[in-house]
């Protein structure tokens, strides 16, 4: 037996974890993803509501609010692509000029991992025999 | 164990401390990122999650006399774990791309949640609107995101800590007022019967059709009663009308020999024989039967959810955003313009040339 609180619990997890991704995300894309998340705890709030009440009035508010995070994507798409023709990036941490008054700038002071680049393989110089390995015996693998 | 299955606090501080703890690990940074150990201390976080859900709020399992909904609580406990579980991956992934393919699969979990709460529209709607915004949103990950090597954006998040510590603690917090607001299968002041059959609830939904006509013959009670006073007022030769002034019998008497006012009369004397059969007693056992079985189903449809949502769901959709949500809906529409008009303006937009 399915009651309204588990329904109620569960949008509530969607909630905070898009709210989580919200503030710590940096990247552009996935903050509108995980605001999108926080759109759908809502919505399944609201259509429990409804079902545990017996009216349609939960699944209409559902219809405006796919609405309006459809307006919202819209917008967003058109900011990013805004943004990026200006810096290049999907950073957020980019535009913290624009920040409150007296609050302190978040600096980046631990360097990134760089992965390892392997180099890029060379012909043998022409004329020379290239060194063989010992054993040619099993199919070489196709990686 | 016992203590900690009795105590729903110490579990959402349990979840809460794991999830905020595996969260932080899993996001990502340039030190400290442990995906082995923030993947298992998440998973623990979900599995006293689950089992705060499981003991808190009405074991879904149980199984009512006659009436057993294995395959909806399959479904329901399918769905949101996947929904939660891909929405972590959303939350903790380096890599956009796969982030919105994450999503994408929210969306198709939430959308089984939406038919399990019997809005098949509103599911369709949103695959729908979700499929075509959620293919944009990769193809603009493939246009914009530099694929190669690190990048800051990805690969640094904003105050991880607290910020996980700061959305479990809201979770946590949550869930306890919605445990604290729950009515508890094992608390005794609870007025709901739980263990209800449907033979049962027909019963108590006779009753209160017969409170109800009780209470529908008392009202009539009231009408007689009315009409009575105007008889005895016609009688004495006054007329009461909404002004309160008096008329003199005189100019009552074309109307009092009129027949039909004589068969009204004599129909109200007829209507107040039969009811004055019905003692005071019935009447006021009637209306407060009425007003507890009320309560009972009240609190019945809400816990249990048996309040029956009508069966032609897009039909009775339309009709109530036609009539009911009209302005909101052409607000809606509006939105919608105005909204398209912004995106291309503002995507239009050259460097220097302002329109």
């Amino acid at each position: 037996m399915i009651s309204l609180w588990h329904f109620l619990a569960i949008g509530a997890v969607l909630f905070s974890l898009g709210l989580i991704g919200f503030l710590t995300r940096r990247n552009f894309i996935t903050m509108f993803l995980c605001a999108e998340l926080m759109l759908q705890g809502v919505v399944i709030n609201l259509l429990a509501f409804g079902r545990y009440h017996g009216t349609l009035q939960g699944q209409v508010f559902g219809l405006f609010i796919i609405t309006v995070a459809a307006c919202e994507a819209g917008l967003a798409m058109a900011f990013f692509l805004v943004l990026y023709k200006r810096a290049k990036t999907l950073d957020s941490s980019d535009w913290q000029d624009t920040r409150e008054h007296g609050l302190a700038a978040t600096l980046d002071l631990e360097p990134l991992k760089q992965p390892v680049v392997e180099e890029a393989p060379t012909l043998p110089v022409a004329g020379l025999v290239p060194e063989q390995p010992e054993v040619m015996m099993e199919e070489p693998s196709r990686v | 164990m016992q203590q900690f299955l009795s105590s729903p606090g110490l579990q959402l501080v349990i979840a809460a401390l794991f999830g905020a703890a595996g969260v932080y690990l899993l996001l990502p940074k340039p030190k400290m990122r442990s995906v082995s150990v923030g993947t298992f201390l998440v998973v623990a976080s979900l599995a006293v999650l689950g089992l705060f859900l499981y003991t808190r709020f009405a074991s879904p399992l149980l199984t009512r006399t006659g009436e057993t909904d294995i395959m909806g609580s399959v479904m329901f406990w399918f769905f949101s774990g996947a929904a939660t579980l891909f929405s972590l991956v959303l939350l903790t992934q380096r890599n956009p791309a796969r982030g919105a393919i994450a999503f994408a699969f929210v969306i198709l979990s939430t959308c089984g949640l939406f038919l399990l709460l019997a809005a098949p529209f509103l599911m369709a709607a949103t695959i729908v609107v979700y499929a075509g915004a959620i293919i944009v949103t990769f193809l603009f990950v493939l246009m914009l995101s530099n694929v190669r090597g690190v990048s800051d954006e990805n690969d640094r998040t904003r105050e991880p800590l607290l910020g996980s510590l700061a959305g479990f603690a809201f979770l946590g917090l949550l869930l306890f007022t919605l445990h604290q607001s729950a009515p508890s299968l094992n608390s005794e002041s609870s007025v709901v019967p739980v263990l209800l059959t449907t033979k049962e609830r027909v019963s108590i939904e006779q009753a209160f059709l017969k409170a109800e006509a009780a209470l529908s013959a008392e009202t009539a009670i009231e009408q007689v009663d009315l009409a009575k006073q105007v008889r005895q007022l016609v009688a004495e030769g006054l007329e009461p009308t909404t002004y309160g002034s008096q008329v003199p019998l005189s100019r009552l008497d074309p109307v009092k020999k009129d027949p039909r006012v004589e068969a009204f009369l004599q129909s109200q004397s007829e209507l107040l024989a039969a009811t004055n059969k019905l003692d005071d007693a019935l009447i006021n056992n009637a209306a407060t039967t009425k007003d507890q079985l009320k309560t009972v189903r009240d609190k019945l449809a809400v816990f249990r959810g048996s309040t029956d949502l009508p069966a032609r769901n897009v039909a009775n959709i339309g009709v109530l955003l036609y009539s009911e949500y009209l302005l909101a809906v052409e607000m809606a529409g509006t939105l919608l313009l105005v909204a398209t008009i912004g995106a291309v303006t503002i995507a239009n937009r050259r460097k220097g040339v302002m329109a």
